[in-house]
């Protein structure tokens, strides 16, 4: 697939773009806008004869908080994959914030990143650095001065629970507090769009709990978060935006899926 | 890019593999003191080689059968040559007592027959004077019939000459040779360091870094592993330079009529400088291998 920038000048994401305070937030007064996200007739395949994902159509407003579930397998990290440009979609288009992250060259990825926060399963925190350390990471890529990545980092640290804490080292923390020093990391720079690859995966229930609950908070500061997660406890207990992919197809969860993916949780558990 | 998020990040580098740093840096001290002890000989050598060409002169002995007005003759014609700053007129007598004086034998010397110490004319030359120059004049010098042999001392300086130019190609194929090493043991350091970093790059891409991003804190860890080698070689030489002055001294005062003294500001800087952009060029070429971002 060719590589070309909606503008053609080759830069795709720039600082100009990035980190205007409160890019992220949602205006209630304000008419509806243009989506943040869209993807339209997406395909991905990772085998020749089966798409991971077929013909994916979703959009996704400013201010929204969007469950993406679906059996283990179904594309789910594939799917947030695309959009932070791990992987190029085989057809379709994925416009954030206007422009088609498919068509990004290389040299503009970093700058689609810089406007998104990652949350991963696994973390993804370097266990030697510091609570600080791990968190400064995401603003110091940006280029903050010092002073402000510290008055940012401690802002953040609070934020998330870890007030305080700053000079431990990361690997010390248990499970859950890693998890939160990646949100603090992955919110720090206050991007438009907050993704979550099963961000509970690794944590037991009450944990999971804590950690929704803490991705709620953020979004009611404004920020839109698309949350990945198999965990039907976590799904029923928000009333967010659900999406479920079956067979590489994307679903819009209406209240009877919504139940009756409830219960065949129940008959499963 | 924040200048002082860029040292932080290579100061937290060197923490994060400080045994590998550590390494790296006492095998590079190994190579840029035997730079520096190099350099410092040739130094010393061109120093002694320059003195010398300012100061250069011929001996012209002169026959037994000399007379006083051979001679009287000689010196007229020798001073008229521009070349020739000073005549010293040494006799038989005054060239055996400097003989003694200076060998230490005292009255042994006056067993030695007369022939050995013929009467002399000391020229001492402007040093603008070159060696064509003043190997023609000795020749011309030896159809007197006064005059039974010259001694323009060429060979000599030809000698010392050739000796100069090995010692300055050995002291370049070293540099050579150091540089290459420098590179890579330094590029060796950075690609371990790359391989044990790979997580952290790995979080760095995910959260919008540029390759630049990536790569700088590398290429600063390189530098100032290249100029922490270069400065604590240059501490270690001058070190031992100033402990054993005192004992070589003496000695080579006689032998060279010059006191031995240490590199000179340009070439201290040389090396330093030398020693960060080598430091900087075996990173950037690890980085360009190994670090595919
Ligand atoms: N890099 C890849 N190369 C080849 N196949 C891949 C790759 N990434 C994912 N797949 C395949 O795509 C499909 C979807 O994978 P994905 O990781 O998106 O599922 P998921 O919904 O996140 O599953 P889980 O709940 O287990 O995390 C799987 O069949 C997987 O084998
Ligand atoms: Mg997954």
């Amino acid at each position: 697939m060719a590589r070309v920038n909606l503008d053609g000048s080759g830069a795709g994401f720039r600082r100009t773009d990035s980190h205007v305070r409160g890019l992220g937030r949602s205006n209630p007064n304000q008419p509806a806008e243009k989506p943040l996200l869209v993807m339209e007739d997406v395909y991905k395949y990772f085998r020749r004869d089966v798409p991971t994902l077929r013909n994916v159509a979703l959009e996704v407003k400013r201010g929204e908080f969007v469950f993406v579930t679906g059996p283990s397998g179904a594309g789910k990290s594939t799917l947030l994959q695309l959009i932070y440009r791990k992987h190029t979609v085989d057809s379709g288009r994925i416009l954030f914030l206007g422009r088609d992250v498919a068509r990004l060259t290389e040299r503009s990825i970093p700058f689609l990143r810089r406007n998104l926060g990652i949350v991963f399963q696994d973390f993804k925190v370097v266990p030697h650095w510091t609570v600080y350390e791990n968190v400064a990471v995401s603003m110091e890529i940006l280029g903050s001065p010092v002073r402000v990545v510290r008055s940012r980092v401690a802002e953040t640290l609070e934020r998330v629970g870890l007030a305080g804490r700053g000079n431990e080292r990361t690997e010390r923390l248990s499970g859950g507090e890693q998890q939160r020093v990646a949100i603090a990391r992955a919110i720090a720079t206050e991007p438009a769009l907050l993704l979550a690859d099963e961000p509970t995966g690794n944590l037991d229930p009450a944990l999971a709990i804590d950690i929704l609950t803490l991705f709620e908070e953020i979004h009611d500061a404004g920020t839109t978060v698309i949350f990945a997660t198999h965990d039907h406890a976590l799904l029923q207990t928000s009333p967010h935006r659900l999406i479920v992919i079956d067979e590489g197809r994307l679903i819009e969860a209406s209240q009877g899926l919504r139940a009756w993916s409830a219960r065949m949780h129940s008959l499963s558990a | 890019m924040d200048i002082r998020t860029t040292f932080a990040r290579a100061r937290r580098g060197f923490r994060d593999d400080l045994r590998l740093h550590v390494v790296a840096v006492a095998s590079l001290v190994v190579a840029f003191l035997c730079l520096g002890a190099a350099l410092l000989g040739v130094e010393n050598l061109a120093r002694v080689a320059e003195r010398w060409t300012q100061s250069q002169h011929m001996t012209v002995y002169l026959g037994t059968d000399a007379s006083e007005s051979d001679i009287a003759q000689l010196r007229l014609v020798l001073d008229s040559l521009t070349e020739v700053a000073e005549v010293e007129y040494i006799n038989s007598a005054r060239a055996r007592a400097q003989f003694a004086e200076q060998t230490e034998m005292g009255a042994d010397v006056g067993s030695l027959p007369a022939e050995a110490f013929p009467a002399s004319l000391e020229l001492a030359l402007h040093a603008s004077a070159n060696r064509t120059r003043i190997t023609k004049i000795g020749e011309r010098i030896k159809s007197f019939n006064a005059v039974e042999d010259v001694e323009t001392y060429q060979d000599w300086f030809g000698q010392l000459g050739s000796l100069l130019d090995a010692g300055r190609k050995a002291v370049g194929i070293l540099a050579l040779l150091v540089a290459v090493c420098v590179v890579a043991v330094i590029g060796n350091t950075i690609r371990l360091a790359v391989a044990n970093r790979r997580q952290e790059i790995e979080v760095l891409k995910l959260c919008g870094a540029t390759d630049r991003f990536v790569r700088t804190p590398f290429i600063v860890e390189g530098i100032l592993q290249g100029l922490t080698a270069s400065v604590l070689s240059l501490v270690l030489l001058g070190i031992s330079y100033l402990s054993l002055r005192g004992q070589v001294e003496d000695t080579v005062v006689t032998l060279t009529g010059m006191q031995v003294v240490f590199l000179g500001p340009l070439t201290v800087l040389g090396v330093v400088c030398g020693g960060g952009l080598v430091g900087a060029l075996g990173s950037a070429l690890s980085l360009r291998r190994y670090l595919s971002v």
